[in-house]
């Protein structure tokens, strides 16, 4: 849990308590087209997982990045 | 002091991560760079409109980083749709568009670094691709070599070769589908810095931060092996399996030299067999004049080093050091933190890849008649100065070593390699004595003998037994008959070491004198002047250039090297 928030915290350049599941695009300005694919980058980077472009465009905000790790078995 | 550099990238996708990679890259090189990228896809409106952020933003160096999909646009899929008239109108087309791009980019006043193109490596039409008249493959390597005659002759364009890079690192590795597809993106994150590294070959120059000069050691750098120890004849160098990598290893650093790239030597050697093997080694590719300057000597290499760096003129950031001995290369990293150090790999095989990959440190923007002819300029502009060593910041060197001692008793493990030691070491050897094993197991039997071998390590590892002492012990007088160290630990003051644990042997058991003897060879200049420099008093020169020295004790303020630690296995 605290991996991804870092995540992305550092990347939408906003406080890591501001970031809840209800977290999208529609109320984070920073979250761009550039900075949602230094996302998907990232995380995968990160928890050593490779998501399909189906999933990716899936993603309407952070509760549903966390479905996706927790379908390719990361506990978040 | 960090130089400054406003650098631009346009490009016909997203090149996601490229200014941040770029940034890190440069700070590392002690660039600090200015970075605009431009925006997506829209290189042709920056380019053009006088407004653009890219022309506020006064860069010194542009990149166009334009691909072949984007380029070709629908004849990259379908390329036999036209036929190959069409397909040659095509491509004149493109490149009549670069250069209206590029010369308006230039306009600027920057430099202008254009990609060319990723040659495709399949084809629609599989193994008849390359029976086509004008095929898709040929469309791109025409736009890559006309690109180049374009620009061969201009000081303000340079054409990265981008196929060649992409190559390297694979056509099939170096995109992301998913990331191309989702963010049209054509080089992999992880490729970046990568590509970055190439940019910067190009702000180097322009900041005059190349490599003027490479310094080289000798002994297991230029050849294999030790010249001291096994000869001009002993040494590897030339057409076999083991002397071939240092042979190559010359071939490219004799190009490098044609170029206009500065040799110099830092070699702890004997001078007069250095020139031998300058004057006769049969596969010497560099010749003694190749190198415009030379330190050849026994004193330490951050010394000669400066020296160099004042006899040529240069900078101490223009020269790059290849030593085999990561003590050396640490010395110099930590004294001299401009130079660049490359870390040899352990294995020679790797030597020749390594320069290969060392060129880019060279890189000029434009190679001038004086660039060839630096060698002549630099040895009119030849001129020696004294420089004071630096003693006080060596010591704190080596005690960052953290050098071990070990004293190893004489027995049937250690025996064969002290025989050995005395057959090959010739540099510092005091006697010289050549022994065999049954000449130094009759001397460990005889009682009256001391014989020791020594272990050397330090933060490097382990040097193994590299240390030989034998001594002929009577109730009143101990004569050393054998001292020797192999070369690999010279320097390191470790010769005072084994002495300050001889005189406290001898302390011990109420020893009155210590003789010692230095025979002459021609070969062991290093440990000429020892037995002067422990204290030991001169007590009489034969006619052939032996020289007897004596040590009274007790002798209590024998200069033991406190940085040294001294571990007797059998007390």
């Amino acid at each position: 849990m605290n991996k991804l928030t870092k995540i992305l915290a550092r990347i939408l350049e906003i406080d890591e308590r501001k970031i809840n599941n209800q977290t999208s695009p529609q109320n984070t300005p920073t979250w761009d087209s550039y900075n949602a694919l230094l996302m998907v980058s990232e995380i995968e980077d990160a928890f050593g997982k490779n998501f399909t472009m189906t999933e990716v465009m899936k993603v309407k905000n952070v509760g549903d990045i966390k479905k996706v790790l927790r379908r390719h078995g990361v506990k978040i | 002091m960090k130089k400054s550099l406003k650098i631009a990238v346009l490009s016909s996708f997203t090149l996601l991560g490229l200014p941040r990679t770029l940034k890190e890259t440069a700070n590392k090189l002690g660039i600090e760079p200015e970075i605009y990228l431009g925006q997506y896809d829209q290189y042709t409106q920056e380019i053009f409109n006088k407004n653009s952020g890219l022309h506020r933003f006064r860069p010194d160096l542009i990149f166009l980083f334009l691909d072949t999909r984007s380029i070709l646009n629908e004849i990259f899929f379908s390329p036999y749709e036209i036929d190959d008239s069409e397909r040659r109108r095509v491509v004149s087309e493109i490149l009549k568009r670069l250069d209206e791009l590029v010369s308006r980019a230039a306009n600027t006043g920057a430099k202008i670094v254009i990609h060319n193109f990723e040659v495709p490596d399949h084809s629609p039409l599989g193994i008849l691709e390359n029976k086509q008249s004008f095929g898709l493959v040929e469309m791109v390597e025409r736009l890559n070599s006309d690109l180049r005659d374009n620009y061969r002759s201009s000081n303000q364009v340079f054409v990265f070769d981008y196929n060649a890079f992409v190559s390297r690192l694979g056509k099939k590795e170096i995109g992301d589908p998913k990331m191309y597809y989702l963010g049209d993106t054509r080089i992999a994150v992880k490729h970046l810095p990568a590509l970055a590294g190439e940019y910067l070959a190009y702000a180097k120059p322009l900041l005059a931060l190349s490599k003027k000069c490479v310094v080289l050691d000798l002994d297991n750098t230029l050849w294999g092996g030790v010249l001291g120890e096994e000869g001009m004849g002993g040494i590897k160098l030339g057409p076999t399996p083991e002397g071939r990598p240092f042979w190559e290893f010359q071939k490219h650093l004799s190009a490098l030299a044609k170029r206009g790239v500065i040799l110099a030597i830092n070699s702890k050697n004997n001078l007069a067999e250095v020139e031998e093997v300058f004057a006769k080694h049969p596969h010497m590719v560099l010749k003694k004049d190749d190198f415009l300057a030379r330190r050849i000597n026994w004193q330490d290499k951050i010394l000669n080093m400066k020296e160099l760096a004042e006899e040529l003129n240069l900078g101490l950031d223009s020269l790059v050091f290849f030593d085999d001995d990561p003590t050396n290369r640490e010395l110099v990293k930590n004294f001299l933190p401009t130079v660049r150090v490359i870390d040899l790999p352990a294995d020679p095989v790797f030597y020749p890849g390594i320069l290969v990959s060392v060129i880019k440190e060279f890189n000029v923007l434009q190679l001038t008649e004086e660039d060839k002819k630096r060698g002549l300029m630099y040895l009119a502009e030849k001129k020696r100065r004294s420089l004071k060593t630096s003693t006080a910041d060596l010591r704190s060197f080596l005690d960052s070593l953290n050098l071990k001692l070990k004293v190893l008793s004489a027995d049937e493990l250690t025996i064969p390699r002290i025989a050995q030691l005395t057959q090959k070491t010739n540099q510092f050897n005091l006697t010289t004595r050549r022994l065999t094993e049954e000449t130094v197991r009759q001397m460990v039997q005889a009682r009256d003998y001391l014989v020791k071998a020594f272990q050397i390590e330090d933060v490097f590892g382990d040097y193994g037994i590299t240390g030989v002492l034998i001594v002929k012990k009577s109730d009143q007088d101990w004569l050393v008959e054998d001292f020797l160290l192999s070369c690999r630990i010279l320097g390191k003051e470790i010769e005072f070491a084994v002495m300050a644990y001889l005189i406290n042997q001898a302390r011990r058991v109420k020893v009155k004198n210590i003789f010692g003897r230095f025979i002459p060879t021609g070969k062991n200049d290093p440990a000429k002047n020892f037995y002067k420099q422990a204290g030991f008093v001169e007590a009489e020169r034969k006619k052939n250039g032996e020289i007897d020295y004596v040590l009274s004790l007790p002798h209590k303020n024998y200069p033991k090297p406190e940085f040294i630690k001294i571990i007797n296995e059998y007390e």
